[in-house]
């Protein structure tokens, strides 16, 4: 089990990757809600969703397949993705 | 065959960052990411075509049964819910849209963005702002024989001189290989600007136009010979040409992420992509940008442009690899997006796709 910290750092973390990626302006770290629908309710697609994926790679040495994108829905969802193939590799 | 693409933690790789150093490659970068909210469906606009063309995709296949719906309020409610569910380029293609201009009117007016797939034959109107794909299939004697048309080009020619939506399609046959620098000296002499696509057999054909290796890399050579020859007025890039005339289809490169082929609806073409039928119908079994094409010989262009781009992931391994999906990219928006100019291309060479 990741411990509470460490999936809030990277939740924290990959916020910050999406909102600088995507040029988002009407949300900060604080407000937007890790568990809401990238795809559905920010509408956010494969493109935007790779070049999140090839930032986080870099930041945190790990390999998010081309496959898994679907099931990387909210922010919390791609944290514990994350934590996942860190812990995997160590 | 699907060719298969793992990624692994390999040290030597570069990474994405390291990729976006260079500063042309962030600048091309920063000037493609702007496109990726593009979102495409197809739409019939007609189930009638002033010709009648040898290997023509429309009149295979169920669609050009479809009965048209005449009834310009409804494409105009139609584009409207396109709009709501995301979608934010339209192209407008079978059987022959410059038939319709009031549909074409109407989608213009609900959807800004997007291409007509056109024979070029009648002007489409100037209050029309899309991009005007005009499809050439060979010299007039070619067009006279394949699309029992007279002086095909030179009409298409004046219908789209100086017309900043026109973009050329020379789509190359096997047995058109050799006519394509007379007619693409004849394009640049008017200054038009011209791209390529290449013949990809509609399902069950085994005709004289459908490609084999040889023919394949005798294409590849004009297409390359051209885009040095003439850079400015062809839109192209070494890796278009690489990619389009490969020995392996489009769908055995890239896995081809249309409907037809991809049963995922999670994301993607696979979630967003519908192509209408003439009656505003559509169906998901048989969607893709060109239906009735035999997806183990498919190298459209249209294919390319979603399916090709889409695969950023596999091109962001390594700097050329990487160089050359972003001159795709380039070429793609310059041949779709009115407005957005071509770049010169980064990567000078073809370099193999992805896996291969």
């Amino acid at each position: 089990m990741p411990k509470r910290d460490e999936i809030e750092g990277i939740i924290e973390r990959v916020t910050q990757v999406i909102i600088f990626e995507l040029k988002l302006e009407d949300v900060t770290v604080e407000t937007f809600n890790p568990d809401m629908d990238l795809i559905d309710e920010l509408g956010i697609d494969s493109m935007d969703l790779a070049t999140v994926a090839l930032v986080l790679q870099d930041e945190y040495k790990i390999v998010i397949d081309e496959d898994d994108y679907p099931k990387l829905k909210t922010i919390r969802l791609i944290a514990e993705y994350v934590e996942e193939k860190m812990a995997a590799r160590s | 065959m699907t060719l298969t693409h793992t990624a692994s933690l390999d040290q030597g790789k570069p990474k994405f960052s390291e990729l976006l150093a260079q500063p042309e490659v962030r600048q091309r970068w920063e000037k493609v990411r702007k496109y990726f909210f593009l979102r495409e469906s197809t739409y019939d606009m007609s189930n009638r075509c002033n010709l009648r063309c040898d290997g023509c995709y429309y009149y295979e296949g169920e669609k050009q049964f479809a009965v048209e719906n005449s009834s310009v309020e409804a494409w105009r409610q139609l584009m409207r819910d396109e709009k709501k569910r995301g979608i934010t380029y339209v192209v407008l293609a079978g059987a022959e849209p410059s038939l319709v201009p009031e549909r074409l009117e109407v989608c213009f007016q609900e959807i800004p963005l997007g291409s007509i797939a056109t024979n070029g034959l009648k002007k489409i109107p100037e209050s029309v702002g899309y991009k005007i794909h005009i499809s050439v299939w060979g010299n007039d004697e070619t067009s006279f024989r394949v699309r029992k048309a007279k002086d095909l080009l030179i009409k298409q020619i004046d219908n789209y001189r100086n017309d900043p939506r026109a973009v050329f399609v020379y789509t190359f046959t096997r047995n058109n290989i050799d006519e394509v620098r007379e007619v693409a000296g004849g394009l640049v002499a008017e200054d038009c600007r011209l791209t390529f696509n290449v013949f990809s057999s509609p399902v069950g054909y085994a005709g004289p136009l459908r490609h084999d290796e040889e023919s394949l890399k005798r294409v590849q050579a004009a297409m390359m010979a051209l885009l040095e020859h003439y850079p400015q007025n062809v839109l192209f890039s070494a890796y278009n040409a690489m990619a389009h005339t490969h020995k392996s289809s489009l769908h055995d490169l890239y896995t081809c992420l249309y409907p037809r082929q991809n049963r995922s609806q999670d994301l993607g073409l696979g979630r967003s992509f519908r192509q209408y039928r003439a009656d505003l119908n559509w169906d998901r079994s048989a969607a893709c940008c060109v239906p009735d094409t035999d997806c183990a010989d498919c190298r459209h262009y249209a294919s390319g442009s979603a399916v090709v781009t889409a695969r950023l992931f596999r091109h962001a391994q390594e700097s050329a690899t990487f160089k050359s999906w972003l001159d795709y990219v380039d070429t793609y928006l310059a041949v779709w997006v009115m407005g957005y100019p071509k770049g010169e291309n980064l990567c000078a060479e073809p370099v193999s796709p992805p896996g291969t």
